[in-house]
C-alpha cells in the first residue's frame, strides 16, 4: 500500500470502521471492469458506509483529500454499462449495499421509502405482503438495486402509470458532491421528516422545493452529482385479477398501431412488444427451450395485461375487453394472431416478479444492449437498420413509455463472451450499430460508457454547457464519478 | 423610456411597430390584477400598479427573443416575459426592465395525435389548443386559471393544478421537449429536440440529467430563468364524446351534455370521512374531476352572479362536499364507472344530490370540460387570491384545511375578506390520487384599501402558520424575501437556487422579483 492510500484507509476507518473498508485486490478487481466493453481504471479501495452521515463524511473527505468516488448499490456483480468503472486514478468505490433498509411502506398513500441497497428480491415480496406492487422494469434481476434502476430511468412496463419520465421516483435524500445533505420534493420541508410525517405528509410530491426540482438532475446523472441515501417511490395496488393477452404477427407496424391505441386509451396495464427470441428468453430458461419457442412464434409478439381489483374486478375486465375488441374490429387488423404457445402464468411471473439470473443472459451467456428513446414513427426504421447489420442472435424489445408519448427501443446482441473472436466481432458491431443509430436520430438519453462522447457531440453545444454548470454547482471539485456524461473536462 | 440608441437597436430586431416606450403604453403595462395586494405585502402603497417598464417589446420568433435578451445583457436592462400576462407575477420589479409581450408567438407548432402531444408557442391559449385537439378525440391539461391562459406559461413558468388533474395531471409533469432562451441569450433545447439532426419533441429529459429540474419546480421561475419560446406537452384522451353544442347567449348558454358524463356531489359531512372517500374514489381511477370545495365554493361554481348564488342553498349548505365528475368514451366504460360509484355511495353512506336535490345548468358540464370553473371565484367580491398551495397527501391537505379555519375566521371577523365560514378551500387529486394539493381561495375587495391590506396580512399570517405547523410549502414562495423565510426551514434550498440563478444568469438580466436573485 502506498502512503496516500494508507492515510486514506486510516481516515475512512475513522468514519465507518476498518471492517467496512477493503483494499484486497480480489475484492476490488470486479469493480475495474464489467460486462460492457468499457475499459477504465482500478479503484484504490472500497468502502461500505451504512448511514447517511457516513456518506456525507466520506464525500467531504474526498473534497479535502482529493480523491473521487464511484457509488455502487446493487449487490450482484452483473453490471452492464460501464458507468461504475473508475475513469480516473485515485478513485474509491462507495458500495451502498449495507444501506438496505425498507424505511417505510405506506399502503394508504401508495408509497415506499427505501435505501439504495434494497434489491428487487427483497422489496417485491415485502410489498406483496401488503397488497402493493412496484412499477417494475421488464423482469428485473433480483439482486439489482431498486433505487438505481429508478435513478437510471429504466423503463417501466405499465405505460399508463408512467405519468412523467421520472416515475416512479418521488422524493430523495441526497448528499451532493459538496458533501451537503439535501432532500428533494416535499421532503425538503418545512420541518424535519418526523415533523412532516406528523403533519400527515408521506413525501409523494417529487416537485420542488419551490421553484426547482433537483431530483430531476440527480436522476440520470450516473452518480456524478449526488449520492442518494433514500428515496420514496410510487406504488400501485396488486390487482386481484390479471388477464394475459399474447398476439403475434410478422407485421410490426400493425402490432405497433394496435399497441399505441391500447396505450393511448389507457386500456391495459403492462404492455410491450418483443421479437420471438427475446420473448423466448424472457419466459424459458434453457437454450433448447428458447430455440424451440423462438421457432414456433411469429416474429413479433405483443403482450398486454388487463387488470382489475376488488368486487368489481371482473366487471372491469369485461368492459376493457369489450372496448378492446371493438377497437380491434375497427382497426381492421389482418395479420394479428392470438397465441397460446406460452402458458399465461409464465408470462405473469415475468410481470409480477424478479428473476434470479438476468433473462438476457439465458441464450448465449452474455449480451450487449443498445437502447434509446424513439418517437413512434421511426421504430421500424431502427429495427431495419439493426437487423441489416446483425440479423442473428438479436433480441428486440419495444416499450411505450411516458403514457405512450415515446418508446424505449432495445436491441440485445447475444453472444458467448468465452469465445474471443465472437466477442471481438461483437464489440465492433456494437459500436458501429450504436453510432449508426445515433446518426439517424435515435435519442440515447442514458449515455453510458463510450456512447457519452458521441451522444453529446450530436447534441447542441448548449446542452453540455448547461449540464457542466449544474455539475459545477453540485459537485464543484468533481469528486463524484468523474468523467461520465459530458463531465470529462 | 429607453435611450434613443437602445430603442433603435430594439427596433432593428423587431421593427419599430413592435417596440413601444411611450408613457401611455408603459403605464398601461404597469397595471395588473392583484398588484395592489402584492404592493401591500411589500409595505408599499396598495395600488394596482408595479414599477413602470422601460418599454414593451413584441418579438415574433425565437431568434428575435434571443437578440433582445442579448441586447438586454449588453445594456444591463432586465426583461420580464409574459404570455397572456394576467397576474402580478408578470410585472417588473424595477424601473430598469422591459416587458417581452409574447403575443405574436401564437402558433400551434404541432399536434401529434398518435403520440399524444402538442407543441405550442407562448400565446396559444388552452381553449384554442383544445378546440384543435378535440378533432382527434384528445384534450389538454389546463390550469384552474381557465382556458384563456397559456398552457406554455403554465407548463414552463407557473404552477399547474387544474380541475381535471385526476385525469390530466400537473402542468410541470406533462412537459416533453422545450425551447428556452437562457438569460445570457443562449438557446437551450431540452431532450430529443436538442439533437442536431432529426430532432423531435417527444421527450424533454436527457441526455443524462434532466434540465427540466433547473427550469422549474412545483412552481415555475416566472420569467426569472429565461424565456420559453416553445414547449411540447402531453395530451390526453378526451374523456367523453367530443360533441360540443352550445346555444344561447353569454353567460347563460345552453349546452347539450355529451355522452357519457355524470356528476356526483356528495356531502361527506366530516373531514375524516372526506379523506377516506377521496382515496376510495381515486384508487378506482375513474374520475375526470375529483375536488373538495366548501359549501360556499360549491354554490359558486354553479352560479354566474351573486343573485344566482343565493338560490344554491340546498348545496351551499353542505358541510364537507365532494364533487366528482365521471366521463367515459364508451357505454361499457360509463356503466362500469357508475357501478363503482354506486358501490362507493353505499360503502360510505353517501347521497348524490345531483338529479334529486339539485340539477345544475347544462353549462356546468361545458365549463368542466373546458376547465372554466375557476372564474366563479370572482363573483362574490370581484377579487380573490389563494393562500396555501401545498401539495402532498390528502391527509395533509385536509389537516391544513381544518386547522386553518380559525385563522381565516379571524380575518372574516375583521371584515376584510369574504365570509366563507373559514372553510373555503379547493383540494384536488392528481394522477388518480397519487398526490393532492390544497389552496385557500380568499375573496377580498380590490377597490377597498382596508380589504387589500387585510388580505396581505392574512397571507403573511398563513405563511407563518404553515411554517410553524410543518404543513408544506405554499405556492407563492417566490422573491428573495419569501425564499429567505422558507429556505432555512427547508434544507437551505435557497442557497442552491441562488447558485443556479448565478450560473444561468450571470448578469442578473431576467427579472427575479418573483424568483430569486443571486445576491
Ligand atoms: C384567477 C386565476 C386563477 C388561477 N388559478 C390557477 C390554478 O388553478 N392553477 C394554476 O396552475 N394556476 C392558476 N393561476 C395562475 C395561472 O397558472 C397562470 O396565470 C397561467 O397558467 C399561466 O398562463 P398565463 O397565460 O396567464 O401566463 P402569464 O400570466 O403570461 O405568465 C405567468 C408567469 O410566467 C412568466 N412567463 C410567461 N410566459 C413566459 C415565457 N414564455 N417564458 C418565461 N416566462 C414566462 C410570466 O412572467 C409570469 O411570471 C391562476 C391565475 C388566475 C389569474
Amino acid at each position: 500500500m502506498n502512503n496516500h492510500i494508507d492515510t486514506l484507509v486510516h481516515s475512512l476507518a475513522k468514519i465507518c470502521g476498518s471492517k467496512n473498508i477493503s483494499v484486497d485486490p480480489n475484492v476490488l478487481n470486479p469493480y475495474s471492469s464489467d460486462m460492457s466493453f468499457f475499459k477504465g481504471n482500478n479503484p484504490n479501495l472500497i468502502v461500505w458506509p451504512s448511514k447517511t452521515q457516513e456518506v456525507t463524511k466520506i464525500i467531504k473527505l474526498a473534497n479535502q483529500m482529493d480523491f473521487s468516488i464511484v457509488p455502487v448499490s446493487s449487490s450482484s456483480n452483473d453490471r452492464h454499462h460501464g458507468d461504475t468503472i473508475p475513469r480516473k486514478d485515485n478513485c474509491i468505490i462507495m458500495n451502498l449495499t449495507k444501506m438496505d433498509k425498507i424505511l417505510s411502506i405506506d399502503k394508504k398513500n401508495r408509497v415506499v421509502m427505501i435505501e439504495p441497497g434494497v434489491t428487487f428480491e427483497k422489496l417485491i415480496p415485502k410489498l406483496q405482503q401488503s397488497g402493493l406492487r412496484l412499477l417494475l422494469p421488464l423482469y428485473p434481476t433480483g439482486t439489482k438495486s431498486v433505487l438505481t434502476s429508478v435513478l437510471e430511468r429504466e423503463p417501466i412496463i405499465i405505460p399508463r402509470y408512467h405519468w412523467d419520465t421520472s416515475d416512479p421516483l418521488l422524493c430523495t435524500e441526497v448528499v451532493f458532491g459538496t458533501g451537503d445533505l439535501f432532500r428533494t420534493g416535499t421532503a425538503a420541508g418545512p420541518g424535519t421528516l418526523s415533523q412532516q410525517k406528523k403533519a400527515g405528509q408521506a413525501h409523494v410530491n417529487p416537485m420542488g422545493p419551490t421553484q426547482f426540482s433537483p431530483y430531476r438532475v440527480i436522476q440520470g446523472a450516473q452518480g456524478s452529482l449526488g449520492i442518494v441515501t433514500w428515496a420514496t417511490m410510487k406504488l400501485e395496488f396488486i390487482p386481484s385479477e390479471q388477464k394475459v393477452f399474447h398476439y403475434h404477427s410478422n407485421n410490426i407496424e400493425e402490432l405497433l398501431d394496435f399497441q399505441q391505441k391500447l396505450a393511448n386509451y389507457r386500456l391495459c396495464d403492462e404492455t410491450f412488444i418483443l421479437n420471438n427470441l427475446n420473448l423466448a428468453c424472457l419466459v424459458k430458461k434453457s437454450r433448447e427451450e428458447i430455440e424451440n419457442l423462438t421457432n414456433s412464434l411469429l416474429k413479433w409478439n405483443l403482450i398486454y395485461i388487463l387488470a382489475g381489483r376488488g368486487n368489481l374486478a371482473i366487471d372491469k375486465l369485461n368492459y376493457l375487453e369489450g372496448d378492446i375488441n371493438d377497437l380491434m374490429r375497427d382497426s381492421n387488423l389482418t395479420h394479428l394472431e392470438s397465441s397460446n404457445l406460452i402458458d399465461k402464468n409464465e408470462i405473469l411471473e415475468c410481470m409480477n416478479n424478479y428473476t434470479a439470473e438476468p433473462w438476457r443472459t439465458r441464450y448465449k451467456g452474455s449480451y450487449q444492449d443498445i437502447f434509446f428513446i424513439s418517437n413512434f414513427e421511426n421504430i421500424p426504421k431502427y429495427i431495419k437498420k439493426v437487423e441489416l447489420k446483425h440479423p442473428e442472435n438479436l433480441g428486440i424489445y419495444i416499450q411505450p413509455i411516458n403514457q405512450g408519448t415515446s418508446y424505449h427501443c432495445e436491441f440485445d446482441l447475444f453472444y458467448d463472451s468465452e469465445n474471443g473472436s465472437e466477442t471481438n466481432d461483437l464489440e465492433g458491431k456494437f459500436n458501429e450499430i450504436s453510432i449508426d443509430l445515433m446518426d439517424c436520430g435515435a435519442f440515447f438519453n442514458r449515455p453510458y460508457g463510450y456512447w457519452a462522447r458521441e451522444v453529446y457531440a450530436r447534441h447542441i453545444e448548449q446542452t453540455s454547457t448547461a449540464l457542466r454548470k449544474v455539475k459545477k454547482i453540485f459537485d464543484p471539485n468533481n469528486v463524484l464519478n468523474p468523467g461520465v456524461l459530458c463531465f470529462d473536462k | 423610456m429607453l435611450q434613443k440608441q437602445v430603442l433603435e437597436n430594439f427596433q432593428k430586431i423587431v421593427g419599430p411597430e413592435n417596440v413601444d416606450d411611450s408613457e401611455v403604453m408603459t403605464n398601461a403595462y404597469s397595471y395588473n390584477w392583484c398588484m395592489e395586494f402584492v404592493n401591500s405585502s411589500e409595505g408599499k402603497e396598495p395600488i394596482p400598479f408595479s414599477s413602470i417598464p422601460k418599454a414593451v417589446i413584441l418579438p415574433s420568433t425565437v431568434e428575435e427573443v434571443q437578440q433582445i435578451v442579448r441586447l438586454c445583457n449588453q445594456y444591463k436592462i432586465q426583461f420580464k416575459a409574459q404570455s397572456t400576462g394576467l397576474g402580478p407575477w408578470n410585472q417588473p420589479s424595477s424601473e430598469n426592465c422591459v416587458i417581452l409581450d409574447l403575443r405574436r408567438m401564437n402558433k400551434i407548432v404541432k399536434i401529434d395525435h398518435r403520440s399524444l402531444y402538442a407543441v405550442v408557442e407562448p400565446y396559444v391559449s388552452g381553449a384554442q389548443l383544445q378546440a384543435e385537439t378535440m378533432k382527434f378525440g384528445l384534450t389538454v391539461h389546463m390550469p384552474g386559471a381557465g382556458p384563456q391562459v397559456s398552457p406554455l406559461a403554465s407548463a414552463t413558468s407557473m404552477n399547474g393544478p387544474g380541475f381535471t388533474s385526476p385525469h390530466t395531471g400537473h402542468s410541470a409533469r406533462n412537459v416533453l421537449g422545450v425551447e428556452w432562451v437562457l438569460p445570457d441569450g443562449e438557446i437551450l433545447k431540452l431532450g430529443s429536440v436538442g439533437m442536431k439532426n432529426d430532432s423531435d419533441w417527444y421527450i424533454g429529459d436527457g441526455p443524462g440529467p434532466s434540465l427540466r429540474g433547473i427550469m422549474r419546480g412545483w412552481a415555475g421561475a416566472k420569467s426569472g430563468i429565461g424565456v420559453f419560446t416553445k414547449v411540447a406537452f402531453k395530451l390526453f384522451p378526451y374523456p367523453c364524446s367530443t360533441k360540443f353544442k352550445l346555444s344561447g347567449n353569454s353567460p347563460d348558454y345552453e349546452f347539450e351534455i355529451p355522452d357519457y358524463m355524470k356528476l356526483y356531489v356528495m356531502d361527506c359531512k366530516s373531514y375524516s370521512h372526506l379523506e377516506k372517500v377521496f382515496l376510495a374514489i381515486e384508487e378506482e381511477e375513474i374520475s375526470f374531476i375529483c375536488s373538495h370545495l366548501s359549501g360556499y365554493g360549491l354554490g359558486a361554481i354553479f352560479s354566474n352572479s351573486i343573485g344566482s348564488l343565493m338560490d344554491k342553498i340546498p348545496i351551499a349548505g353542505m358541510l364537507v362536499p365532494l364533487v366528482v365528475l365521471i366521463a367515459a368514451r364508451t357505454k361499457r366504460e360509463f356503466e362500469y364507472k357508475q357501478k363503482v360509484m354506486s358501490k362507493i355511495l353505499i360503502d360510505f353512506n353517501l347521497e348524490n344530490v345531483i338529479g334529486s336535490k339539485y340539477t345544475p345548468n347544462s353549462l356546468f358540464y361545458a365549463e368542466a370540460l373546458r376547465s372554466n370553473l375557476g372564474l366563479h371565484g370572482f363573483i362574490a367580491t370581484g377579487g380573490f387570491q389563494s393562500s396555501k398551495g401545498q401539495c402532498d397527501t390528502v391527509k395533509v391537505c385536509v389537516k391544513t384545511t381544518k386547522e386553518s379555519i380559525p385563522l381565516k375566521k379571524k380575518y372574516i371577523k375583521k371584515g376584510v375578506i369574504g365570509n366563507d365560514f373559514g372553510e373555503g378551500v379547493w383540494i384536488t387529486s392528481y394522477e388518480s390520487g397519487h398526490y393532492f394539493h390544497i389552496e385557500s381561495p380568499t375573496m377580498f375587495d380590490q377597490t377597498d384599501e382596508k380589504s387589500v391590506k387585510g388580505m396581505a396580512e392574512n397571507m403573511e399570517e398563513n405563511y407563518q402558520f404553515d411554517l410553524l405547523k410543518h404543513l408544506g410549502a405554499p405556492f407563492f414562495v417566490e422573491g428573495d424575501k419569501m425564499h429567505d423565510l422558507f429556505g432555512p426551514e427547508m434544507m437551505n434550498y435557497h442557497i442552491w437556487l441562488r447558485k443556479i440563478k448565478k450560473a444561468f444568469d450571470p448578469n442578473g438580466i431576467a427579472d427575479s422579483g418573483f424568483y430569486i436573485s443571486a445576491k
